[in-house]
């Protein structure tokens, strides 16, 4: 290898870093080696409890310091950059370095990718097969208004790739205190009455004092100028019941928690897969 | 009685709702169902309210800022008065009328983020690609994801940057990724599954295939990339796509001969993707001349007789016209005024070249420029004219070679190509003689890419090449009325139904614009508004 080779490979790798940096963002490239694994997933779950829990909450939803889990747009976040963070802290704000080895760095990394990553990367608890009875039966009642795959309803929020696109924790406040944190416009229930007399009952997907869009329960959608429009009523309360936390007994809601956050639009792995509708 | 009368009456029109393939034999109408509007690849609408006498008064009726855009290049369909745009792995549905959102789709998991030109509809079901080559189906009324099927291997180089095209129970898509060393094909897909039905590869990948005998080296990634949708003929069942350049793009050493079926129209079969027949428009390019523009299907006399043919404005410099039932070469005319490659197209379709063209290492100038005389940006022809409208460049350019070996994936293209001034021209073409009826010159140095459409009231739309949305007469291609958009146009615009009015509407870089004839606004008293506990 000559020099002129040498600086040419040199030259290289310099500019293959920032490419390279920025495809560590996705969990095929991350070099936790503890990745994925329940015993250190557990062992990481205890370090932050101990270290972590104070200022993020003991369920990452933030307290003094910032949420972990409830982000607008799922992009993840690479390993690397999470231990980096850990070891070194924040300069300038309140976020101190921890001391921490390697080892135990690369387990409290992997809990908050357990905890923060999309659901279907790390398998949930739970019983999967119960679960989608629960979703598609009465009982809970899910798919009257959900949709998985193109089945079922029309109204709520399509759940095909809940998993592969929310972390469990996300999804488990949804079901349990849907109105927390809930932005109304886009998900309310109304009744409008047209200036001809004809009734629409749906969902406005989007609403202003000019127009208004709404999917009705049998999945139609109604573009309505505002107009056209004589009367029109907004439920107060999310169409979503709130009671599901009663409703339903921890083993249920953990068997539901196993089937949604299967549900992902591509396995994250080869091995894992999805389970079907 | 009553009750079950109109129960009965609510299921059949909402199973009427759906969009057919007979809706879209016959479209556009009210509604804009492919990418060009029509089968034929017309970009033209035979809505009448708004004509060259009152085009004048048209005003923007609303603006919908696409999220998180840089370069729309999405060309919107519309169907029942819901508008579908798509970018890089997304797709917005918006109120024809309105402008207001009703539901976006977002696929965050996707890493590329190529352009994307637009959607497909059937049924409910609204299809887009991903820059990864997933064909993803979505409920047009909500958005919900039907299923997400691979349809290519994105390590092997190929992306998807095309609209999805449906025909009968097919979706066809395509392939990008020419400029750096792939293998091309056009794909049919189920529409109720996105399972693969046919894969016909547009270039050779052994010994022994059709065309390898055209080949040197390269065989298995001589490119020829599928990255625009194409025309189709229901009666011949024949798809028209055209094909990309040959790869290394600007140095030919390890690639002798024509290099079948790059820079080509080929003609399938819809069950089966069989090329019935193929025409490469430059054999052996040098000049990253893709064959990427519309092939234009009219029947015109021909000759005595009647004749189905495709037209077609090449990147070349020149305008073909081929018989679309057996592929053979009609005849060719110039496109632009300046073209000093080749001297003009033989009996047999082949263009006979200028000495000392090729690309060279200290870099050579030929005329047209790597942009081409046209490209893909949309074109229109309109039947009560008789006329085909191209937007042309005049544009000469300095194509370099590189002696580096060329390697497949690493994003190289055997050399470069540059350009220096330039201008964009809409120019009327008569189908029949081939010769300009007129012509529209834009101010800018070509660095547009957005088309046209044309309408039964007599207009010429067009993107124009300093950032307006514009109006020309049909027939004698005066200017008409024009809106400046502020920023680059990269996608063509469409014309639509809504709530009893006509529209026209494009996407600028980062936004969609939608016009209508100007009305006094009316205003809204707000409703009586119950808010329940």
């Amino acid at each position: 290898m000559n020099g002129r080779l040498v600086l040419r490979v040199l030259a290289g790798i310099v500019l293959a870093l920032p490419l390279m940096a920025q495809h560590g963002r996705y969990l095929r490239e991350s070099e936790n080696p503890a990745l994925g694994t329940p015993e250190a997933i557990a062992a990481g779950a205890k370090l932050y409890a101990t270290s972590c829990a104070g200022c993020h909450g003991p369920d990452g939803s933030g307290g003094r310091g910032p949420n972990l889990v409830q982000r607008t747009l799922w992009h993840p976040l690479s390993d690397e950059a999470i231990f980096n963070v850990v070891r070194k802290g924040v300069p300038g704000t309140d976020m101190p370095p921890l001391d921490l080895s390697d080892e135990d760095t690369w387990k409290l990394v992997a809990f908050l990718h357990a905890m923060t990553g999309p659901a279907a990367e790390t398998p949930a608890p739970g019983d999967p097969e119960a679960g989608r009875e629960l979703f598609w039966g009465n009982e809970a009642g899910c798919s009257g208004c959900h949709s998985i795959l193109g089945e079922g309803g029309h109204t709520a929020p399509d759940l095909t790739n809940v998993g592969g696109s929310r972390p469990l924790a996300v999804i488990k406040e949804a079901i349990t205190n849907p109105s927390k944190d809930l932005f109304w416009l886009g998900k309310e229930a109304v009744v409008v009455t047209l200036k001809s007399g004809q009734i629409v009952k749906g969902v406005a997907r989007n609403r202003n004092n000019y127009s208004l869009q709404v999917v009705d329960t049998s999945g139609d959608l109604h573009l309505i100028p505002m107009l056209d429009v004589a009367a029109l009523t907004i439920s107060g309360s999310s169409p979503m019941p709130g009671d599901y936390a009663q409703r339903l007994s921890g083993q249920e809601l953990e068997n539901l928690l196993a089937y949604l956050s299967r549900q992902t639009l591509r396995p994250p792995q080869a091995s894992a897969t999805s389970e079907g509708k | 009685m009553k009750r079950s009368w109109l129960l009965a009456c609510l299921l059949c029109a909402s199973a009427a709702a759906q969009v057919k393939y007979e809706d879209i034999i016959k479209s556009p109408g009210e509604d804009w169902l492919t990418y060009a509007g029509s089968y034929s690849g017309w970009r033209y609408s035979p809505l009448e309210e708004i004509t060259a006498e009152n085009v004048g008064s048209l005003a923007s009726k609303w603006v919908y800022r696409v999220p998180n855009s840089r370069k729309l290049q999405t060309s919107p369909l519309v169907y029942q008065g819901v508008m579908y745009v798509t970018d890089a792995n997304s797709v917005y549905a918006l109120d024809g009328a309105a402008g207001r959102l009703i539901w976006q789709y977002v696929d965050t998991r996707v890493e590329e983020q190529s352009n994307n030109r637009g959607a497909a509809i059937l049924g409910n079901r609204v299809y887009i690609t991903t820059s990864d080559n997933y064909l993803t189906a979505l409920d047009r009324r909500t958005g919900a994801l039907l299923f997400s099927k691979n349809f290519a291997d994105v390590a092997k180089n190929t992306k998807s940057t095309a609209a999805p095209f449906v025909a009968g129970d097919k979706v066809i898509v395509g392939s990008s990724g020419g400029d750096s060393g792939m293998r091309g094909f056009i794909a049919g897909l189920s529409a109720e599954t996105g399972e693969e039905i046919w894969k016909t590869y547009t270039v050779p990948e052994k010994d022994g295939d059709p065309g390898s005998e055209t080949w040197g080296r390269m065989l298995g990634w001589g490119g020829g990339a599928a990255w625009l949708s194409g025309t189709f003929d229901p009666e011949l069942n024949l798809l028209y796509w055209t094909t990309g350049n040959p790869w290394p793009d600007f140095n030919p050493d390890t690639r002798p001969g024509d290099n079948l079926y790059t820079c080509s129209l080929v003609a399938l079969d819809l069950d089966t993707g069989e090329m019935r027949w193929h025409f490469q428009f430059t054999p052996h390019d040098t000049h990253d001349w893709d064959a990427q523009s519309w092939p234009v299907l009219v029947d015109i006399d021909w000759r005595g007789s009647k004749s189905k043919v495709v037209l077609h404005a090449n990147r070349n410099g020149f305008f073909y016209m081929l018989d679309r039932v057996t592929g053979e070469f009609l005849r060719a005319t110039q496109l632009i005024d300046n073209v000093t490659w080749s001297s003009g197209i033989d009996d047999s379709g082949r263009p006979v070249l200028i000495d000392d063209k090729d690309p060279t290492t200290e870099g050579n100038w030929v005329c047209p420029s790597v942009k081409g005389a046209t490209n893909w940006m949309g074109q229109t022809y309109n039947p009560g004219t008789g006329l085909l409208y191209v937007i042309t460049l005049e544009q000469c350019g300095l194509y370099s070679k590189s002696l580096q070996v060329p390697v497949p994936m690493k994003n190289f293209p055997g050399g470069g190509a540059t350009e220096k001034g330039g201008q964009v021209i809409v120019r009327a073409l008569d189908p029949k003689t081939g010769k300009r009826v007129w012509e529209y010159p834009m101010t800018g140095v070509g660095l547009m890419w957005s088309g046209l459409v044309s309408t039964s009231g007599g207009v010429v739309f067009a993107g124009d090449d300093d950032g307006s949305f514009i109006a020309l007469d049909a027939r004698t291609g005066k200017h008409l009325w024009h809106f400046s958009l502020g920023e680059q146009l990269n996608a063509s615009p469409i014309v639509y139904e809504a709530g009893d009015k006509q529209y026209v509407a494009i996407a600028s870089s980062t936004a969609i614009f939608s016009f209508g004839l100007f009305e006094p606004m009316k205003p809204v008293p707000l409703p009586k508004i119950t808010i329940q506990e």
